[in-house]
């Protein structure tokens, strides 16, 4: 069973990290929660997100969840900000293309041209 | 929707619009009762009477950029609830926050399954780091044995100091924790 010791671990550990890398964000990931999200599978796509966070160690992305923005036909929506370039928005998101997301946008730093629905300077 | 996590999901969502600080979610079997409920209270804006009626109507919504009046959450969630003997509550005071309830017969043939609610809980967790988060999940065995798992964001938060919770390292220990836990309390479908 996990404890709150196990935290204090966790916390000593990243301190250190923190120190060593330039700990700021450098990544938002945005994904779309709303009604019309959820019933297109947003959940798995937050999921594989954290997910791949977790295992890679990206400690500079951040992902969050937000309502819904009207573009229900394109749902699950991902909008991916990061300073001083372009609001890159994919659509019709899943599995399979988070994962892909992940490794060659948030980690490489091209974008998957093919997903994009907007990005927006 | 094809499970009461994905509902819990956008309820939760609903919660977090609303400008709260902090949502409490207890989710819960009785097997005595037979009864599966969930409950979620935020300390969000609230809703007047009116705006609270209209919120069950599926031709409502909050969101005034809409051009097609739709909002489908709330009523899918009441009319699962009510086709399965439930019942389904909720109740607002404007500024103070707001308070919904839904019940299900548990062995009802209609009932959804639960589905992954261990993925809606993390993902709102970290999906709203700023957000404080008390959960709490109970089974109540057919002879009163009572296991229940509790989380609450807060006290985690302050263990962590400046780390934040979004950091990769507490998402994997908020997983597990939040696996382990439900897993222990046998809830149906883990």
């Amino acid at each position: 069973m996990k404890t709150l010791a196990d935290l204090k671990a966790i916390r000593e550990k990243a301190q250190k990290e923190m120190k060593l890398r330039n700990a700021n964000v450098r990544i938002k990931v945005i994904v779309g929660m709303g009604t019309s999200g959820i019933a297109a599978g947003a959940k798995e796509v937050m999921k594989t997100f954290l997910d791949e966070i977790a295992t890679r160690s990206l400690t500079d992305v951040v992902v969050s969840q937000t309502g819904e923005k009207g573009l229900s036909s394109m749902e699950p929506v991902v909008d991916v900000v990061e300073e001083g370039k372009p609001r890159y928005c994919y659509g019709s998101m899943n599995v399979e293309k988070t994962k892909r997301v992940v490794a060659e946008h948030l980690v490489n730093g091209n974008p998957v041209k093919e997903f994009l629905i907007s990005t927006e300077e | 929707m094809q499970d009461l996590s994905l509902h819990l999901m956008d309820i939760i969502e609903n919660s977090a619009r609303a400008q709260c600080g902090l949502i409490c979610i207890t989710i819960g079997i009785d097997e005595v009762k037979n009864i599966m409920s969930f409950e979620v209270v935020d300390d969000g804006v609230g809703m007047d009477e009116e705006t609270l009626y209209s919120a069950q109507n599926p031709f409502y919504t909050s969101k005034s950029e809409r051009k097609k009046k739709i909002g489908l959450g709330i009523p899918l969630f009441k009319e699962n609830a009510e086709r399965c003997n439930g019942v389904f509550k909720m109740e607002s005071t404007l500024n103070k926050g707001t308070r919904l309830y839904a019940e299900f017969e548990y062995n009802h043939i209609d009932r959804m399954p639960l589905g992954t609610i261990n993925d809606t809980l993390l993902s709102s967790i970290i999906g709203h780091s700023e957000l404080d988060f008390f959960i709490k999940v109970f089974h109540i065995f057919k002879d009163k044995q009572t296991k229940e798992f509790t989380l609450d964001t807060k006290e985690i938060k302050s263990e962590l100091g400046d780390i934040p919770i979004t950091w990769p390292d507490v998402i994997m220990y908020l997983k597990d924790t939040i696996n382990e836990g439900i897993k222990n309390i046998e809830l149906e479908e883990f």
